[in-house]
């Protein structure tokens, strides 16, 4: 099983209200891992360090061994892998079927890419219905089924999914934590940053707590819904 | 006016608006992936055409007579040239600038204009005065009625039109293409698709500066003169259809060229006593344009939906 990330001991600074205080973290293979905190506690920023678009000051990250701590990100992608980016971030004045090409962009097989699409097309009918309208049209249920989709494309070991129920309606963040299981069950490990503890905690094997920049608490899903601090922290 | 000055006139401002709409698509590109203004472009088009005369001049004192051979060497040595020009202003200029202010892109690659043009007037053998560019294209007619096509014109327009179905097909059907879309539309997302940037940047850089050379050429084909200002020349007007466009829309940039040429055409036409205002004119009516539509034709950067 692939999909390892050591994060040891990295510090970046992105902006003044988002930085990384000398975070170290694990990302087992195969397990959905997820990490919580509130605005601010440096979750965008350390997706941003390890996909290589904030380079960390300090500290090194390992995937599967291979130190990509200094690569641009075009070398992180080609290691294996992939990001569904916060707010979706869709392609909105290229088509569903260009935007899902894109998230294949670094495999050299049409055939392959063609028999990716279609596996898409079968895990969201709707994509397929909808192929050739601008993805910039649709609805925001609809854009999160093009970054899932195109997330899933670049067939990644490890897969980072930064606040996928933001802004969607109940209805269909239920939706996408099903699907979050299901890529789990196709064997790609999975960073899980999320706002939503309950349902992330319901989906996740284990997890981080990040305030201020640092790692202040980790253990299994069990564990953590169990734990009065996360309770008091976001449930009040 | 009867039939055959018209369509002489149509002809004409055809030509002219092929050169500016391969120019405009350039300063296009460069604003998609980078958000930038290269006010060097002109220039590109001066120095394009200046490497085709200095590669026909070498031929021929080397013997070679055949124009087809020639005119093919030229091109071929001259879009390369340029293409290569392109991208080592795009690593060594362009670049390295990005987290500056936009304003101190625009003030670089002013300057880089200036040396550039001033470049050609100064090396190139009597670099100050106008050269003659050699015809190299069939010179028969074809008339039909009162109207005089020449051969070279339509294979002129021909070439243009297929340069320009080919950048479409570059851009709509490929992988290139479709990576140069998706950094023009968002730089970021592109590069965690695994998206090479730098590369797409200088791809993008050698594509809109060969296109240059091609106007370039174009233009001493179609005067059989070229000097070292034209460029400057061909840069304003280029920038002007391009923002009429809507900078950063390639058919906007190659409408915005149709319809400067139209609108010199119109002025020369409409003022046959003072014809050589067709400038002022169409510059006046741009001027109109962007204060009715200041986004231009075709608004690119359109809002997302949340």
């Amino acid at each position: 099983m692939t999909g390892r990330l050591d994060i040891d001991n990295v510090t970046t600074a992105y902006d003044k209200a988002d930085v990384l205080d000398g975070v170290s973290l694990t990302i087992e293979p195969g397990r959905i891992t997820c990490l919580l905190g509130s605005n601010g506690s440096g979750k965008t920023t350390l997706i941003r360090s390890i996909l290589g678009l904030t380079p960390p000051r300090a500290g090194r990250i390992v995937f599967d061994g291979a130190d990509i701590t200094a690569l641009p990100t075009h070398k992180v992608i080609a290691a294996g892998i992939a990001c569904i980016p916060e707010g979706r971030k869709v392609f909105p004045k290229l088509s569903v079927e260009e935007n899902l090409r894109l998230g294949a962009y670094q495999e050299p097989s049409e055939d392959v890419t063609q028999e990716r699409m279609t596996e898409i097309y079968r895990l969201f009918p709707r994509l397929r219905e909808r192929r050739m309208q601008l993805a910039g049209t649709m609805s925001g249920g609809e854009q999160a089924m093009v970054s899932i989709g195109r997330g899933l494309m670049r067939a990644p070991k490890l897969l980072l999914i930064d606040e996928p129920s933001l802004g969607l309606s109940p209805l269909f963040v239920k939706e996408n934590f099903n699907i979050i299981r299901q890529i789990k069950e196709r064997g790609i490990t999975v960073f899980l940053v999320e706002q939503n503890v309950h349902q992330t905690l319901a989906i996740a094997d284990y997890g981080f707590v990040l305030s201020k920049g640092k790692v202040v608490m980790q253990g299994t899903a069990d564990e953590l819904s169990k734990t009065k601090e996360v309770h008091e922290a976001y449930f009040g | 006016m009867d039939l055959g000055v018209l369509a002489q006139y149509i002809m004409n401002g055809l030509m002219l608006g092929m050169m500016y709409a391969l120019v405009a698509v350039g300063f296009t590109l460069f604003f998609g992936v980078l958000d930038i203004i290269k006010f060097s472009h002109g220039d590109v088009v001066t120095v394009g055409a200046f490497a085709a005369l200095a590669t026909f001049v070498s031929l021929r004192s080397a013997g070679i007579v055949s124009s087809p051979l020639l005119l093919l060497v030229m091109v071929t040595v001259a879009l390369v040239a340029m293409a290569a020009l392109g991208m080592l202003i795009a690593r060594y200029l362009v670049l390295p600038l990005r987290t500056a202010p936009a304003l101190n892109t625009l003030l670089i690659t002013l300057m880089l204009g200036t040396v550039l043009r001033e470049s050609v007037r100064l090396f190139y053998p009597q670099g100050a005065n106008p050269k003659p560019f050699p015809a190299l294209l069939p010179s028969s007619s074809i008339n039909i009625g009162q109207f005089n096509l020449r051969l070279d014109n339509a294979i002129m327009l021909a070439a243009g039109v297929l340069v320009i179905v080919g950048l479409q097909f570059l851009l709509n059907r490929t992988k290139l293409g479709l990576a140069i879309r998706a950094v023009a539309q968002d730089e970021e997302t592109a590069r965690t698709m695994g998206i090479n940037f730098t590369a797409i940047v200088l791809v993008t850089f050698a594509i809109g500066s060969a296109l240059a050379a091609f106007a370039g050429i174009m233009n001493g084909l179609y005067y059989n003169e070229i000097n070292f200002g034209m460029g400057l020349y061909l840069g304003v007007i280029g920038f002007a259809a391009a923002i009429i466009g809507g900078l950063g829309s390639i058919y906007g940039a190659i409408l915005g060229g149709f319809l400067f040429a139209a609108l010199q055409t119109i002025g020369a036409v409409a003022l046959p006593f003072a014809s050589a205002y067709k400038d002022v004119f169409a510059f006046t009516v741009i001027i109109m344009f962007m204060a009715w539509r200041p986004t231009g034709l075709i608004q690119e950067k359109i809002s997302e939906r949340v």
